[in-house]
């Protein structure tokens, strides 16, 4: 696929979720990179924000497969990866494998936090292994396949929330703002008239293989060292054991409790790819970096008891190390 | 400028990086070599200055330079190589002179053959048509950094202090390598068999003149011999070699000729005023002061014939006295005037040596009259402080000035009376060039402060 060409598509479908998504420009943008870049994606926002509605628009426009899945504490593992079931045909019967929610192209866990731990890790094993076990028998997934998680900030009560390890999984965590004035009216306007926007689908029913030109087409986008060196320096950076980190007064050292893991470095890398693309570039540069360094490491870096205490949150650590590692 | 601009159109990205990245490091290495001439200059200054002083012989001189020169290349190139600037940062500068979005820093720095070709062709036209928008000489011109002004200004400063304070250095200069000097320059011409005459003499010269015990007088005699014996070579010789050689060692003799003259006048007026209490020193002062006196020995000469015929002797020492007055009776030659001043070197040299008080005959005072004629044989072994015929011997004298009453009564002129002349009290302590005893055996070891009121009439 012809960079222009993904510059293209990629404009097309911003535009046609933006026809029913009022503002989050950024987070449209940012779930469009993930998905090209074969990521995850988790939402984190209050109610009523348009989370799901997003997600839903964005795999109408993509033309792919979408399933949802609304995590409870009674949500089962075989709710959302499928079971087998016994049945009946020509006098024989046998048991047959009955694919669950999570065999679509685009998937929405919805309040991913509210299922328990055993639910929770059935859906991150697909999410990294891209395939599923159901009675010893491995099952592998659509192509191309992202889960949308969403979770919500309040109403912690009778939550799980995700473990490190399983947050790590997710490509990209996007903070879903509540709209400014002016995106507000333009809601109302929307939604409570007689005319209401309709996403027209970009990619046609087979969109998956041109799904799969473009992301191929972004990992083949360039970058110098020099700014695979940034990118590593960053994500080092953020270590609050290693002693050759900052001086222990940093934020580093003083708020967190762990630093990024190697697949934060992955995820700057890929989403400054596909930044660069959306841009109509065929190279990576420091702005494309600069823009994905918060969603790719925000949830990757644990913070510690006492920036709970104080407040901090992690974009403020992060926005501490970018102003103290240098470019070049 | 056409012709930059095809160049660099033709260039590639990668290849424009890399010609920007010589001109770069030229501009480090200007940078450099303006910073440190402005020093290097003032210390070659210092060296050339030196040498032409003759403070530093041409092997030091040229020692000193390589060393000047070598420090200074150094520094240059210590200093430009942190300077130089990478492949890396040449790419970001032109990225930034062209808005180009990491462009040419992808391009320089990427594995071409590990990415598609496809995409690295279609980076590097992109390159190439941002390339257009800049010219090379325009964007990255060579500026004179500040740093420079400041070290132009510090050295020319520098420079300055030093041209100033050479000389007040140069006259505090001892004098040892002037005769180390002339030694050298006696081992230079005793390899040239026409000057071998002459370097012996040299270095005969480099030895006296090595030597403390001999008198000043004697060396400055010798100075100017030899001086005009190299004169005279030096209009003899045709070679350019020795001629220069022989200029050289005529203005080292020249220079260390002047600087007796004026170390021995020094010492004459030093030696020269105030109240003289050691006989010792005394005839030192007046055998400087007579020797510094004329610069000729003809001069000298004739002064001192001149004296001799007048019958003036030299107050002093009674057994240099004795000593002059035995000589002066075996050469009788030496009390007529010689006004052809033909034997003035030898006569000279010996009058110097054993008549120090030359000058002091000038004072008018008749030598016979304090002088003993014939002190006996014995007298010369008494201990200091024995009264023999002639006096105390090692008798110390005080020269007082007589208030002028008491002085025109003590010659019986009594024209001069005053009204206070009876009702005044004069000091009854000795007013006269009397002899003092060196040695008072009683004499009480507190010394009493001589009362205010005298101060003024004793000079």
């Amino acid at each position: 696929m012809e960079p222009e060409k993904f510059q293209q598509v990629f404009k097309r479908l911003e535009a046609e979720v933006r026809k029913v998504i009022v503002g989050h420009d950024d987070v449209i943008r940012q779930v469009l990179i993930a998905f090209f870049a074969g990521g995850h994606v988790l939402l984190e926002g209050v109610p009523g924000l348009g989370k799901t509605l997003l997600v839903k628009s964005l795999s109408h426009v993509l033309g792919v497969s979408f399933k949802r899945i609304q995590f409870t504490p009674d949500l089962m593992p075989s709710d959302i990866v499928g079971t087998e079931v016994l049945t009946e045909a020509n006098g024989r019967r046998e048991f047959q494998f009955k694919k669950g929610p999570i065999f679509a192209h685009v998937v929405l866990a919805d309040e991913i936090n509210r299922a328990t731990p055993k639910t929770q890790s059935a859906v991150l094993e697909a999410m990294e292994e891209k395939q599923v076990t159901v009675f010893g028998e491995s099952h592998t997934l659509a192509s191309p396949f992202i889960v949308l998680a969403t979770q919500n900030p309040i109403e912690l009560e009778g939550t799980y929330p995700l473990p490190e390890a399983q947050l790590d999984r997710f490509f990209f965590k996007l903070m879903v703002a509540p709209p400014s004035p002016v995106e507000l009216r333009e809601i109302l306007k929307r939604t409570t008239g007689t005319e209401t926007g309709d996403a027209g689908k970009v990619l046609p029913d087979d969109g998956g293989k041109v799904i799969n030109q473009m992301q191929q087409l972004l990992r083949q986008v360039l970058i110098a060292p020099p700014i695979e060196d940034y990118v590593v320096r960053i994500v080092h950076a953020t270590q609050p054991n290693l002693s050759n980190s900052n001086g222990s007064t940093s934020p580093v050292k003083q708020y967190l409790r762990f630093g990024s893991s190697p697949r934060g470095a992955q995820a700057v890398i890929l989403g400054a790819k596909g930044n660069a693309l959306a841009d109509g570039r065929i190279h990576v540069s420091y702005e494309d970096v600069a823009r994905v360094i918060y969603p790719a490491l925000r949830h990757r870096i644990i913070l510690n008891f006492q920036a709970e205490a104080e407040n901090v949150n992690t974009d403020e650590i992060l926005a501490e190390v970018v102003k103290q590692v240098p470019r070049s | 400028m056409r012709t930059s601009t095809d160049a660099q159109s033709r260039d590639s990205p990668e290849q424009w990086v890399g010609r920007l990245v010589a001109q770069l490091r030229n501009h480090a290495l200007w940078d450099s070599l303006l910073i440190f001439s402005p020093p290097l200059l003032v210390a070659i200054y210092l060296a050339v200055y030196l040498y032409r002083g003759a403070w530093i012989a041409p092997i030091t001189f040229l020692l000193l330079s390589g060393a000047v020169i070598g420090v200074g290349l150094l520094a240059v190139v210590v200093r430009t190589r942190p300077l130089i600037p990478s492949v890396r940062s040449a790419a970001r500068l032109v990225d930034e002179k062209t808005k180009a979005k990491d462009r040419f820093l992808t391009l320089a720095t990427i594995d071409v053959g590990l990415w598609p070709a496809a995409l690295v062709g279609r980076l590097r036209r992109e390159a190439a048509t941002l390339l257009e928008r800049i010219d090379f000489r325009r964007e990255f011109p060579y500026r004179i950094k500040r740093s420079f002004y400041w070290s132009f200004l510090v050295s020319l400063i520098a420079a300055a202090l030093l041209h100033l304070s050479m000389p007040l250095m140069g006259s505090s200069r001892r004098q040892a390598p002037a005769y180390e000097k002339l030694s050298e320059l006696a081992e230079k011409m005793a390899q040239r068999p026409p000057l071998s005459a002459l370097a012996h003499d040299l270095r005969t010269l480099a030895m006296k003149l090595e030597q403390p015990n001999v008198a000043d007088q004697e060396k400055q005699t010798l100075i100017h011999k030899t001086l005009e014996q190299v004169e005279k070579q030096q209009k003899k010789e045709e070679e350019k070699e020795s001629r220069a050689l022989l200029g050289e060692a005529s203005s080292t003799l020249q220079g260390l000729e002047q600087q007796s003259a004026r170390s021995q006048q020094k010492d004459a007026e030093k030696g020269g005023g105030g109240a003289q209490s050691n006989p010792s020193q005394e005839g030192q002062g007046e055998g400087k002061q007579s020797q510094g006196g004329g610069d000729s020995k003809g001069e000298l000469n004739a002064e001192r014939s001149k004296d001799m015929q007048q019958g003036q002797g030299a107050r002093g020492d009674p057994k240099e006295q004795g000593k002059e007055n035995q000589q002066s009776q075996r050469d009788g030659k030496d009390n007529q005037p010689d006004p052809s001043n033909k034997s003035d070197k030898d006569t000279g040299k010996e009058l110097t040596g054993k008549t120090p008080g030359g000058s002091q005959e000038k004072l008018g005072r008749s030598r016979s009259e304090e002088i003993p004629q014939g002190a006996p044989p014995a007298e010369r072994f008494y201990q200091p402080g024995e009264q023999g015929k002639e006096g105390v011997k090692g008798a110390r004298y005080v020269t007082v000035q007589l208030p002028e009453e008491l002085a025109a009564d003590s010659k019986g002129e009594g024209a001069i009376s005053k009204p206070s002349k009876e009702t005044r009290a004069y000091p009854k302590a000795p007013v006269s060039n009397a002899p003092l005893p060196a040695y008072v055996p009683d004499a009480p070891t507190e010394k009493q402060q001589l009362p205010l009121e005298y101060r003024g009439i004793i000079r």
